[in-house]
């Protein structure tokens, strides 16, 4: 136990004092060379003065020529100061040796013999202990899920050497381990963590156990293994004790000198001996296989072992990356939406807007146009009145002939009421054919063909299921009329809306209308054909005459008034039967104005 | 001829000659009838509901109170009295209206004569009825008001068939009691049978028995 080993007692002191003595006194002359000996102060400086002092004196005895000089470092200290050539030997445990070995070409020449005959290849392992009754806990792979105590994920003994058996188990501990706790130095501070159940299990050094006889009984061993000839239980391999290790500029003659004086130290009892160079190969697989230390490349650079690493942040990343393109996506979603309702909301409010003008446009149109609408209700009215009147005497005549009951009188007076509203009657008529003629006489230059496609526009607008309207236009192009424009509009109108209430039940194919233009001598021809089913001869006869209908609801003036238009504009309006198949033509002749 | 005697054709309508003619057909088939140039004027000669008023042929369009609103009038003070709608061209909706509000036909000018005859006719008699029906109704009231309240008890219990033990004991009173009451109840309202009287109480009131 290094621990032991450099308690000092009065007696070497005292021959380490007489030795000194009777050093030659010429030899003191001599300029000495100072000897820098880094040495790994790991349990802090004042135990490695302890330990180490020693050594250093008697090495400076046996090499006269230089003044020797402890420096005690901690890991990043002495790689710092080797690396300045500020030390010319370190004394450092396996772990970091072999890692300065790749850094700064240090070489190993003796390796300590901690018990001074053992085996220095196989001298440091690690025990994992745990409270004694813990038997869940036997083998190194029972640790799988469990908190474990180390004094730094740095250390040699204290960690790494556990890690490489649990690496070759397929325990990696930053997954596999519920918890891997640094607790610190001193290694004691582990034994406490496991004492007092923060942990289930921690990792000391070998040997360390034993060398403390109050923990006797208190803890046990975890996957200890035989070892042949090794003092302690041992839960992993063994690995070489501490080197002494020149560095690259160190001279190879004081490399040698310092070789001879130290394996010329006299083994004494709780003495640090050396012996020949360790084989530290076994540190170095060590190290390639967890890859850490000078193969820590090893690990670098895949990209699987950079996404293993670094999942966490990787997953964090792609969550991120996916809420993201979520997010995106759905804003571009709604900002989609609500960019088409808006703009089917703009679309429908130019629509609405536009039919309202159009029916404003239209309501004027025909507010200016239409004789008949502006008759069709008051006309019905004051006709009804005179024809219901007449209709009621003339019944009533007849009912009370058929009883022997008609009286003079009563003729009289009945056929003087009958007579009376006849005359009413035609007084309202005269009415209609004086308000259509004083309508003509607002003549104007109008293309005809614009003419008629406004009234077929009109026509078409009146109507919920327009049927279809072909113009066919064989005047030559430009050719206009000087007409009273709304009129000659009110009779197209008119032609058209019979057309249609002719074929109103037919099938659609049927339900077509052609408009033909022509020329005429000193004038021009309109014609609207339909595919009904025609007119009786006897009706065809008497088209224009007032009140006569073919419709449930018709008032039979619609051509009356038609015709009263086209002789105001000196033309004429007449309907016979197509010669190619069903269907009426009517036509409209207009000449010239003069 | 009595059915024409007894009921008065009230005619309103504002186109004299319209009106005329109407009265020239009603009295063609022996109607009386009285015409009136306008609501207002119906109104003053009628302020109330005349007992010999047969029905009411109404234009439904005038000038000053419309044919509807008088309709509205008569109902508001409880006259029972028929109308016969005529109206115009394009007032269909009016038609239905007065129909909803209880007319009794309504007529499109110009129409048949037989039309408005039969309109008429339907009309009166239903007038006719609901007289009758009123006249009875106010009779049997007035029987049945000559009764006691316990005789009424007594009364709607042997209308409605039970005999006179459960009368008793639904009363709580001596089935002799019962006896004598229905004795008076007969006597009374001059029935002659348990039949009868529920004739009469339904009379009074179709619901009597309920």
């Amino acid at each position: 136990m290094r621990l032991k080993r450099i308690v000092p007692t009065p007696l070497r002191s005292a021959c380490l004092l007489a030795a000194l003595l009777i050093l030659p006194a010429g030899l003191f002359a001599v300029v000495r060379q100072p000897l820098h000996i880094g040495v790994l102060a790991y349990l802090g400086e004042e135990v490695a003065e302890v330990e180490w002092a020693p050594m250093a004196k008697r090495l400076a005895i046996a090499l006269p020529s230089h003044s020797v000089e402890l420096v005690l470092l901690d890991h990043e200290g002495m790689r710092k100061r080797a690396t300045e050539g500020r030390l010319d030997f370190i004394i450092t445990n396996p772990g970091h040796y072999v890692e300065l070995e790749a850094e700064l070409g240090a070489s190993r020449i003796l390796t300590l013999d901690s018990d001074g005959g053992g085996n220095p290849a196989h001298a440091i392992g690690s025990a994992v202990i745990t409270r004694t009754g813990r038997d869940d806990l036997t083998r190194l792979e029972d640790l799988r899920g469990r908190r474990v105590a180390v004094v730094s994920k740095e250390a040699f003994g204290g960690y790494q050497v556990v890690w490489r058996e649990w690496q070759a188990l397929g325990l990696a501990p930053d997954s596999a381990l519920l918890e891997l706790r640094e607790v610190g130095f001193p290694m004691d501070r582990v034994f406490q963590a496991v004492r007092d159940g923060e942990v289930d299990a921690g990792i000391v050094r070998s040997c360390l156990l034993e060398s403390r006889p109050e923990l006797d009984g208190v803890f046990k061993v975890v996957g200890a293994r035989p070892q042949e000839g090794y003092p302690c239980e041992v839960s992993t391999r063994l690995y070489p004790d501490w080197p002494i290790a020149t560095l690259r500029h160190t001279p190879p003659a004081l490399a040698r000198q310092v070789a001879i004086a130290l394996l010329a130290l006299p083994a004494g009892e709780n003495e640090p001996t050396w012996a020949v160079p360790a084989d530290y190969q076994s540190v170095h697989e060590l190290f390639r296989e967890l890859q850490i230390g000078p193969y820590a490349y090893l690990r670098a650079p895949t990209l699987m072992a950079l996404a293993e690493r670094y999942w966490p942040v990787l997953a964090a990343m792609l969550t991120l990356l996916v809420g993201w393109v979520l997010y995106t996506v759905r804003v571009e979603h709604l900002i989609h939406i609500r960019t088409s309702a808006l703009r089917d909301a703009l679309a429908e409010r130019d629509a609405i807007q536009e039919r309202m003008r159009k029916d404003q446009e239209q309501a004027d149109h025909l507010a200016r146009l239409s004789v008949l609408g502006e008759l069709s209700g008051t006309l019905a009215h004051e006709l009804n009145q005179p024809l219901a009147t007449i209709g009621n005497y003339a019944q009533s005549l007849v009912r009370r002939a058929d009883a022997g009951r008609l009286t003079e009188a009563a003729t009289r007076e009945a056929a003087g009421e009958i007579a009376g509203q006849a005359e009413r009657a035609a007084a309202i008529l005269g009415r209609i054919r004086a308000f259509a003629k004083k309508r003509i006489g607002q003549r104007e230059v109008r293309e005809v063909a614009a003419l008629v496609s406004e009234a077929i526009d009109l026509f078409r607008g009146m109507l919920a299921q327009a049927p279809e309207v072909e113009l066919q236009d064989r005047l030559p192009p430009g050719r206009t009329i000087e007409v009273d424009g709304l009129q000659i509009q009110q009779v197209l109108l008119n032609l058209l809306k019979n057309g249609y209430d002719a074929c109103r039940e037919l099938p659609e194919t049927r339900r077509k209308l052609i408009v033909m233009l022509e020329p005429y001598p000193a004038g021009i021809r309109i014609a609207v054909r339909d595919h009904g089913p025609g007119l009786a001869p006897a009706i065809r006869e008497r088209l224009f005459e007032p009140f006569l209908t073919t419709k449930p609801d018709g008032l039979g003036l619609g051509l009356s008034i038609c015709q009263t238009i086209a002789e105001a504009h000196g033309g004429r309006l007449s309907g016979e039967a197509a010669s190619d198949g069903p269907g009426m033509i009517f036509t409209l002749v207009i000449p010239d104005h003069d | 001829m009595t059915e024409l005697d007894a009921n008065l054709i009230h005619v309103i309508d504002d186109d004299d000659a319209f009106r005329r003619s109407l009265v020239f057909l009603l009295e063609s088939v022996g109607w009386q009838v009285v015409p009136h140039r306008s609501a207002e004027d119906f109104l003053q000669a009628c302020p109330n509901q005349p007992p010999d008023l047969g029905c009411i042929v109404l234009d439904i369009r005038m000038p000053t109170m419309s044919g509807l609103e008088l309709q509205q009038r008569l109902r508001g003070e409880g006259w029972t009295a028929a109308i016969v709608f005529i109206t115009g061209h394009g007032d269909v909706e009016l038609a239905v209206q007065a129909m909803k509000r209880g007319a009794s036909d309504f007529l499109e000018k110009p129409f048949k004569d037989q039309a408005l005859i039969d309109a008429v006719a339907t009309a009166v008699r239903r007038a006719s009825k609901d007289r009758a029906d009123s006249a009875r109704r106010e009779q049997a009231l007035a029987r049945l008001a000559r009764l006691s309240p316990r005789e009424r008890e007594v009364a709607s219990r042997i209308a409605r068939g039970l005999p006179n033990k459960q009368v008793a004991r639904e009363l709580d009173i001596s089935e002799k009691t019962v006896h004598i009451h229905r004795q008076h109840v007969m006597e009374k309202t001059e029935v002659g049978s348990a039949a009868e009287l529920a004739h009469l109480m339904l009379q009074a009131d179709p619901r009597a028995l309920d």
